[in-house]
């Protein structure tokens, strides 16, 4: 048995996951982190695969000029596919590989604070991947590009399924990454090892966190955008619908409202990674930890507020273009500080030049070329030269091939021996890591150069008089380099994992908890929950000095016996069902309405399985963190606050949009205020029934319970009933969602937010039936709180709502 | 290993010299032609040189950092465990934070200055359409329409008011200054006074569907004299035509065309460029090929051969109907 | 059972009168948007009784003012930077129109 420097005995198994069963059955139902993350890992590099192939087909044709490799309609999905592809299902799931892996490791912690929804997210992601994609195999692809702006991709512009297939997979993929936010905000926050305060934490955790809070609310802007998009196309809506009064400036404003804080989404992981490697391999502490702290902080707030750099061009007036401007530069400020605290990390260190080093200083380089290049576009006057050419394609791929790429490589070399108890070969590592850096340079230092000298954006081939010629042809070579690199990595990947050598559990004398325990992992992650003794608290514990407990904080670690009254989460094989009814419903969605009832009733019964899956299992019951908040009623709160954008962008479109109708009726002309006081007044009642019937779950009174959980359903179904009413007698008058512009906006707000009180009076039927069973006591106190949670919030949003909507004139 | 590292510096460095030698593409954004594009300029040469110092000191520190502190067999195995420096971090914010500031002040200045926020009062006004794909100009004040090839007279404030009928298109020309993207349901403007004759290269910029590479445009900044001739020529009536030309207006006058282009005396449709003086311009379907019998005539032929998802659709002509028909067209000035 | 609690519980004495409460502020909104004198300033006060409201279910029946302060913090953030987004957005927009085009 070998030991790790500390001295603690370890497991020392030969493979990934040796410890726990290798079947297809056991990886389709497992809710371990560590498997969740792999799984993430190697349907995400088979994905940034396809993306790259797409990429190297758009370079083949603009290699020469008036090229006739590819058709212009083949072109336009290429490069639509391959945006979508690489940062959906490239990036994203990738950064979500180390998120799973280690973001328990790092914290000391043994899983997720939900492991079953943390597998859900997984399936589901594959199911969006899986939508996106069989456009391919049906011909029709997306070909509007990455961020489809209206109205090219309305029904009159795009009549095929093409853009129909993106929505799905981007509604899906949402689902699947606002999830696991809720997950990974919950865990950090409420499952730390004792004495490991957050700014203990490493900074990578910190990167995490505020990425995950990105997710959380941008996606849900994004969300609404396509709703809108969805209407449109399927139900004659008139949210892009110039002639009906609508404003195409909408979807720009929605989209990057999520676009931007998606690329810091991107980012900051990255970031987050050189910030261990750094460290690590310079033998040092990083330089200004809280500093880097702050700044990420800082940049995952300000993103908030600089979405319309995009839109320079839109012609929105000298003032929005000015303050946003504003806005974009000062984000520079705290990304520039992360530069120079990375050298000053480095300075005076003892640099050990790991092919994980290289890529680490790579991105530190890389980026500093995006960011500059990015500051640039901050400028309105010049944006709007270099704004769709390919001055911003270099841009881009600066930031997120030479930022987000280069620092998931670097964290792929760092971690790969943990991850699968091999050693990855140096030498291979850092020709490809030069193939890579040289390749990369080649295919896209040029394109600065032909945004430049005016190449637009998005076009399948060029006249051969425009001076363009060289420059891409080089670009594309470089493209092929860049291919080539990862072609040795996978040769790199596949010979270590077939003999390369047994890596020990820390072999890069490391500075965090996850080089504490074996590689790989045993399936509980550490025999004992490691003591903390500071930021970077494995080198403390090796090296010194050992700080003691946060002052107020909670005690050091009291060590169990090993393995002694660890529980690991069951397998489950209801998430896999649950996306599999989804993705029933995405095709049906596509193809007949009727897979559209089968595959959404067979996912809301494979949920209610799942919620009631451990019920009664005693390990359930208890689940406060660290922060003595229970993990559900925390994560509800996480999802209350991304609910708070979901409706705020739909109040946000029925306010811009008013008095915008180019037909009426108008909304002082047909609503029914008494009424509608009156279905007002019976939902703020059955916020009260509904504390009660808390109460009485509190207190163990079934009677009482099973009373109060009733009327609180029942007088929900009272205002569905109310909301039914209205309806009928609007489309009776004519004023359908059809109608016009208001009509539009009033039926979707109203009627989404009518379908989260039928969610909510399904739930409390559903408590209630279980209380009537007598399977409803005071331990499930905290199941009743959280409906209850939801309950008010539906009830607050109607309030906003009625005086938004219904009173203000 | 260091020398290595410093021909990996020199490979985009060279590339960057190789590629300053070719600034006059015909549509490079950092020649100036306008009073607009010579103020874009001017913040683009302060902001890239700025750029360019940043990037090249924060490269060399990079570099001396790796050589200077690379592990050595007699440096100390662990080094001093520096955390942190609290002056540092106030030095690196603050100087980047003046060094926008030199970037903000010259930019807002000229937002405000290229954007008045009424049309101004003595400027040749312009209305631009961004069709799928081709633009169309329409002069209000002059009562001339054409297609494809915008005529400006220098030294002239010139106001080009866009709109668009379908979907986003972006108009750029980028001698003359920056794009402004053309939104139905908006009006937006870009205010230019052009100050040397010559012929300028534009293309759309915004991606508006299968054939947005092909929405190419041409502008031409004629002398006050050659101008006012050139307005004239196109409120002229077409001369009468012989020969195969007459041979082509024939054809023209009883195919499918009349229903989308007008022709002076001959048609009136509106779906597609006005023809009436198609030969006085140089290029053809949006600044893709230029003007001759043989181009024309093959565009006849099939127009999404030549441009996927035309809306032109091939008539059926033959070859000898298309070149009379071509020879018509380019005799109409 | 659960820690999280402050102490002080609200009683059901407490969920009647804020009960009441909202039932009497729900009734004055309806009632002001039918007074003439108030239609200069009606929207602010619109808005103002309607968060009183909304702060009224948040504090006590979702339990906010009795629960740890981080809860507070996670939702109380998202709105109000959601707040913020839904004006800019209609200030983009134009539904203001203050600053002009």
């Amino acid at each position: 048995m070998s030991a790790d420097s500390a001295g603690h005995a370890l497991h020392a198994p030969a493979l990934v996951g040796a410890a726990a069963p290798s079947t297809v059955w056991s990886w389709l139902t497992t809710v371990d982190h560590k498997r969740i993350g792999i799984l993430y890992g190697v349907s995400a590099f088979a994905f940034f695969l396809l993306g790259g192939v797409e990429a190297l087909l758009i370079r083949l044709q603009l290699a020469v000029p008036n090229n006739t490799l590819v058709s212009a309609q083949t072109y336009n999905a290429l490069f639509t596919m391959h945006g979508t592809t690489m940062i959906f299902l490239a990036i994203m799931p990738l950064n979500a590989m180390f998120f799973n892996y280690l973001v328990p490791l790092l914290i000391g912690a043994r899983d997720v604070a939900f492991p079953r929804l943390n597998a859900l997210s997984y399936w589901i992601f594959l199911a969006g991947g899986l939508v996106l994609n069989a456009s391919l195999l049906t011909g029709t692809p997306p070909d509007v590009g990455w961020f489809g702006y209206a109205n090219l991709t309305s029904l009159h512009y795009s009549p095929g399924l093409n853009v129909d297939f993106w929505i799905f997979a981007l509604q899906i993929l949402g689902v699947s990454s606002v999830m696991a936010a809720i997950n990974f905000i919950v865990t950090i926050l409420n499952m730390r090892a004792p004495g490991m305060s957050m700014m203990r934490m490493p900074i990578f955790v910190w990167m995490i966190l505020v990425v995950q809070f990105l997710i959380a609310l941008a996606f849900p802007p994004i969300t609404v955008g396509l709703l809108f998009l969805m209407f449109d196309r399927f139900f004659g809506t008139h949210f892009y619908d110039v002639a009906a009064g609508a404003d195409l400036h909408l979807w720009q404003h929605l989209f990057w409202i999520f676009g931007h804080p998606e690329v810091y989404i991107l980012i900051l992981p990255a970031f987050g990674i050189v910030s261990e490697v750094l460290p690590t391999f310079a033998r040092k502490p990083l330089f200004g930890a809280p500093v880097m702290i702050y700044s990420g902080v800082l940049i995952g707030f300000f993103g908030f507020g600089v979405w319309s750099h995009h839109m320079f061009a839109a012609g929105m007036g000298p003032v929005a273009d000015s303050a946003f401007s504003i806005a974009t530069m000062l984000i520079a400020i705290p990304t520039g500080v992360k530069i120079f605290n990375w050298l000053a990390t480095l300075w005076g260190g003892s640099i050990r030049p790991t092919t994980a080093l290289h890529f680490a200083v790579g991105l530190v380089g890389l980026f500093t070329i995006g960011g500059l290049s990015g500051v640039m576009h901050a400028s309105p006057p010049v944006d709007l030269q270099q704004t769709d050419s390919y001055f911003v394609v270099a841009h881009l791929h600066y930031v997120l091939i030479g930022g987000s790429l280069f620092g998931l490589f670097a964290g792929i070399y760092y971690w790969w021996p943990k991850m699968t108890g091999r050693l990855l070969s140096e030498g291979l590592g850092r020709l490809s890591f030069w193939l890579m850096f040289v390749g990369f340079n080649l295919a896209f230092f040029p394109q600065h150069y032909l945004g430049a000298l005016g190449m637009p954006r998005r076009i399948y081939t060029y006249r051969a008089d425009e001076g363009w010629n060289a420059a891409n042809l080089a670009s594309t070579i470089g493209a092929f380099g860049i291919a080539l690199a990862v072609l040795v990595f996978m040769i790199n990947a596949w010979r270590s994992l077939r003999r390369g050598a047994p890596a020990p559990a820390d072999p890069w004398d490391g500075r965090t908890l996850e080089w504490r325990t074996s590689s790989p992992p045993p399936p509980h992650d550490f025999d004992v929950i490691p003591p903390i003794y500071g930021r970077d608290s494995f080198w403390r514990e090796k090296y010194g000095p050992r700080r003691g407990p946060v002052p107020g904080g909670a005690a050091l670690a009291e060590p169990h016996g090993a393995h002694s009254g660890i529980h690991l989460p069951a397998p489950s094989h209801w998430p896999l069902l649950i996306a599999l009814g989804m993705l029933i419903a995405a095709v049906g969605g596509l193809t007949h309405v009727a897979l559209v009832v089968v595959g959404g009733l067979w996912t809301v019964y494979a949920v209610v399985r799942l919620a009631l899956e451990h019920h009664r299992t005693p390990e359930h019951a208890e689940q406060t963190g660290v922060l003595g908040l229970d993990h559900r009623k925390m994560s509800m709160w996480v999802f209350l606050g991304s609910e708070c954008f979901f409706f705020g962008t739909l109040v946000a479109t029925y306010l811009a949009y008013k008095g915008r109708s180019v037909v009426g009726p108008a909304p002082h002309e047909i609503f029914n205020i008494p009424l509608t006081s009156l279905s007002t007044f019976d939902l703020l009642m059955s916020s009260l029934l509904m504390v009660l019937a808390l109460a009485a779950v509190q207190r163990g009174d079934q009677k009482r319970a099973q009373l109060w959980l009733f009327g609180t359903a029942f007088f929900g179904l009272i205002f569905l009933g109310f909301q039914a009413y209205e309806f009928t007698d609007f489309v009776h008058h004519g004023f359908t969602i059809q109608r016009n512009l208001f009509g539009s906006t009033f039926f979707l707000l109203t009627g989404l937010h009518g379908t989260h009180v039928a969610i909510g009076v399904f739930w409390l039927l559903s408590l209630w039936v279980l209380a009537l069973r007598g399977r409803l006591a005071a331990v499930d106190a905290t199941k009743v709180e959280i409906a209850g949670l939801y309950w008010h919030f539906v009830d607050v949003v109607w309030i906003a709502i009625f005086t938004l909507v219904y009173l203000i004139p | 290993m260091s020398s290595a590292r410093r021909a990996a510096w020199g490979a985009p460095g060279l590339a960057l010299t190789l590629g300053g030698c070719a600034w006059d593409a015909p549509m490079s954004t950092v020649i100036a032609r306008s009073d607009l594009a010579r103020d874009i300029l001017h913040v683009y040469g302060i902001i890239t040189w700025v750029s360019v110092g940043i990037a090249l000191v924060v490269g060399f520190g990079i570099a001396w950092v790796l050589v200077r502190f690379r592990e050595r067999p007699g440096t100390p195995q662990i080094p001093a465990q520096v955390r942190g420096h609290t002056l540092l971090e106030i030095a690196w914010t603050i100087v980047p934070a003046l060094i926008l500031l030199a970037i903000a002040i010259p930019t807002i200045q000229v937002i405000f200055r290229t954007q008045p926020q009424a049309a101004p009062r003595d400027s040749l006004d312009v209305t631009v359409y961004g069709h799928q794909w081709w633009w169309e100009f329409q002069y209000p004040t002059l009562e001339v329409v054409t297609a494809n090839e915008l005529h400006v007279p220098v030294g002239r404030r010139v106001t080009l008011t866009l709109q668009g009928p379908d979907v986003i298109h972006s108009f750029w020309v980028p001698r003359l200054g920056g794009k402004r993207d053309v939104v139905p349901g908006r009006l937006n403007r870009i205010t230019f006074t052009a100050d040397t004759p010559g012929e300028y290269r534009g293309q759309c910029a915004e991606f508006c569907g299968v054939s947005h590479a092909n929405m190419a445009m041409r502008v031409i900044v004629d002398t006050p004299d050659a101008f006012a001739r050139w307005v004239t020529q196109q409120k002229k009536d077409p001369a009468e035509t012989v020969g195969l030309a007459a041979e082509g207006k024939a054809i023209f006058a009883r195919s499918a065309c009349v229903g989308c282009h007008t022709i002076r005396g001959v048609s009136s449709g509106t779906l597609g460029p006005d023809l009436t003086t198609f030969g006085s311009r140089g290029t053809l379907a949006a600044g893709i090929l230029p003007v001759s019998v043989d181009t024309v005539a093959a565009w006849l032929k099939n127009p999404p051969a030549l441009k996927p998802d035309a809306k032109m659709p091939a008539l059926g002509l033959t070859d000898a109907q298309a070149r009379a028909v071509a020879t018509y067209l380019i005799e109409l000035k | 059972m659960s820690a999280e609690h402050s102490g002080e519980q609200p009683t059901v004495g407490t969920y009647l009168l804020v009960a009441l409460v909202l039932t009497l502020v729900t009734a004055l909104e309806v009632g002001v948007i039918y007074v003439r004198r108030l239609a200069p300033i009606i929207v602010p006060l619109l808005i103002a009784m309607s968060a009183a409201k909304f702060a009224l279910v948040a504090l006590f029946y979702m339990h906010l003012r009795y629960d740890s302060r981080v809860l507070t913090f996670l939702f109380v953030g998202p709105l109000i930077l959601a707040s913020g987004l839904a004006v800019a957005l209609m200030t983009l927009t134009g539904a203001f129109l203050v600053f002009g085009r």
